[in-house]
């Protein structure tokens, strides 16, 4: 099978350059190859993690979604503001944040499926609504005054940051449910190609609809754990978020086009971002030299890659 | 409801419209408000969204309502330089009697302030210089706030160990100044090391992330981190505590934010520098109202910075 091929290809062509950037760093630093290191890199590319698995299935259907950095914002705001100290139990909060992130996701959903929108232009209004809406529930200012309880999801658990546990569960499940789900495949076709695919019975509207939702419902899950992470809900954080997202779902190997990528390639993607992020920290590197680094070894992972893979 | 295309774009219509008319009504509320011989002065903050700023905001709007015959009009740039320039081209259409600006940044904001001066409106600049001077200036010098704090840190570590800043975005001018004025101190003591220096964007996620790098990167060659700004500080200061390291590194922010306030309560932050909100918000609109009236009014009002530990925390806490 040809695609499996290209796409064990495209695996290994991308592990190869995260492995080269960490040797690099290895022998550069003495402090990168440690426990407390890659741990350190784990807990950091959760939240960005959590994110690229969801977008993932949006990129998949052939969609977008540029609301993430804000709808991360916006439900941290509102999980933040149901988890102040003896107001609710533990899962109040929880809930109401992954509740906002899904209803976020399956109003750009129904809006795109039913509304004929284009992708881009739901999620661009959706990323201004959401915004919007995270400064006027908190009124503009972050939320503080969390509860020991939910900030505890940034901390360890069997000395594993739970965050990273999450990140791990998300990307396991959604592995797990692309390859052996008729849902799943449902999602390839519908990307690959969306008339041949609703010719061949499958409810292509349904499937966009559930793509979206999920993508929301991890964000939300996201904006839960940057708001346990820094103790409050910021209406101002998370921006941009969504590029870093969809960035490493294309680094990994998943088309804009639709209907070609893997959850595996994703966490590639994010992996390799993660590590650079860390390594030029690591490295002390100025901020005006980091940002022009990142653009180049993103743009030459993903073009080695592709001629890898065309090879 | 089954959701339609067309019920869907009707309903977002109907948002719209909702909001449009809302906005419309306040807006000719405030026109029609205007009476003879009442002074219309024209707001645009940087930020709503950013604690200061509001804080500073708010002051100028409550201290504006205490004038009688003055009516304030405020607008939220949103951090945008280009959002800010059309709010100060429609204050200068609506000819207002003198206009309190509160710019973005310190090179892209000029043009606005150059427009201003064009229209040969009073100018109060609050906060935030740029490259073109208004008529008056408000404001804090950010060079005394980074030397203040740096000489906090001196004191603690007695002028001897490793030190981390972080940095606010870079090329605004609290930024730029908060840098020369740390740079200043570490002059002044040889003892006194950069271990590293990096931008974390006035924001708690990424000055979080980049401390718990710095933690593996330099641990034990560093005893002190300071942050630009408070949110920063709170950042270092949650990946300093989750590493246990905190009782070793002194952590010190600047503007006093509430959060900030009460981390120095419970005794988790070392000191923040207090940058008077209230007091730059007053003496804005305080210049304002002297320039629409022709009077004379200093060119620069210089609101002073002070140290907050947990000795003098009892008189900022209102």
């Amino acid at each position: 099978m040809p695609t499996l091929d290209r796409n064990l290809l495209h695996r290994y062509g991308l592990l190869f350059v995260i492995l080269l950037v960490g040797l690099g760093l290895t022998l550069t630093t003495d402090t990168f190859l440690s426990v407390a290191n890659l741990t350190n890199v784990a807990r950091q590319v959760s939240i960005n993690g959590i994110l690229a698995v969801g977008v993932t299935f949006v990129l998949l259907t052939a969609g977008v979604d540029l609301s993430l950095g804000s709808v991360v914002a916006l439900s941290g705001v509102a999980c933040a503001t149901f988890a102040h100290p003896g107001d609710h139990p533990v899962f109040v909060p929880i809930v109401v944040g992954l509740l906002t992130g899904a209803a976020c996701g399956l109003v750009n959903g129904v809006l795109v499926t039913r509304g004929g929108v284009a992708p881009f232009i739901v999620t661009l209004g959706m990323m201004t609504i959401s915004r919007g809406l995270a400064l006027i529930v908190s009124g503009g200012r972050p939320v503080a005054n969390m509860s020991n309880e939910l900030t505890a999801l940034a901390g360890d658990f069997l000395g594993i940051p739970i965050p990273v546990l999450c990140f791990a569960g998300v990307a396991l499940a959604a592995w797990f449910f692309l390859r052996n789900f008729r849902l799943g495949r449902h999602i390839y076709a519908v990307g690959g190609n969306e008339n041949a695919a609703r010719a061949a019975g499958v409810p292509v509207e349904r499937v966009k609809l559930f793509a979206y939702g999920l993508c929301g419902l991890l964000t939300g899950l996201a904006g839960v754990v940057l708001a346990a992470r820094i103790t409050t809900g910021q209406p101002n954080a998370g921006q941009a978020y969504e590029l870093d997202a969809i960035a490493a779902v294309v680094i990994g190997g998943t088309s804009l086009a639709g209907g070609v990528g893997t959850i595996t390639g994703t966490l590639l993607g994010v992996l390799l971002i993660g590590v650079i992020n860390n390594g030029l920290d690591l490295l002390g590197v100025s901020s005006y030299y980091q940002a022009v680094i990142k653009g180049v070894i993103i743009v030459g992972a993903v073009w080695l890659d592709r001629r890898q893979a065309r090879s | 409801m089954r959701l339609t295309p067309r019920t869907a774009a009707a309903a977002f219509l109907a948002v719209g419209a909702l909001a449009l008319s809302a906005s419309f009504l306040s807006g000719c509320k405030k026109a029609e408000a205007r009476k003879e011989g009442e002074l219309l002065i024209g707001f645009s903050s940087r930020d709503l969204s950013a604690e200061y700023t509001a804080k500073l905001s708010e002051a100028v709007v409550d201290y504006a309502k205490t004038k009688p015959g003055v009516k304030l009009v405020m607008v939220d740039a949103q951090s945008d330089v280009q959002k800010q320039f059309s709010q100060v081209e429609n204050f200068i259409a609506q000819k207002v009697d003198a206009i309190i600006l509160n710019p973005c940044e310190l090179e892209a904001s000029t043009p606005a302030v150059d427009r201003i001066k064009a229209a040969g409106i009073p100018l109060v600049l609050v906060n935030q210089t740029t490259k073109s001077v208004g008529d008056s200036y408000i404001g804090s010098n950010d060079f005394e706030a980074g030397r203040i704090a740096m000489e906090a840190i001196a004191k603690k570590l007695n002028g001897q160990g490793g030190v981390l800043m972080l940095h606010g975005i870079m090329g605004t001018s609290a930024q730029l100044q908060r840098e020369a004025g740390a740079r200043e101190v570490f002059a002044k003591y040889p003892g006194l090391k950069l271990v590293d220096h990096q931008t974390a964007s006035w924001d708690r996620a990424k000055a979080l992330a980049i401390t718990e790098n710095w933690i593996q990167a330099h641990k034990g060659k560093f005893s002190a981190v300071f942050a630009h700004n408070d949110e920063m500080a709170m950042g270092a200061l949650l990946a300093l505590e989750r590493a246990q390291l905190k009782k070793d590194v002194y952590v010190i922010g600047i503007d006093a934010i509430a959060q900030a306030l009460s981390a120095v309560k419970e005794g988790r932050l070392d000191a923040t520098v207090f940058q008077d909100a209230v007091g730059q918000g007053k003496g804005s609109v305080d210049a304002a109202l002297l320039l629409a009236k022709k009077q004379p009014c200093p060119k620069e009002t210089m609101i002073p910075f002070q140290l907050i530990t947990r000795d003098n925390l009892s008189q900022f806490l209102k």
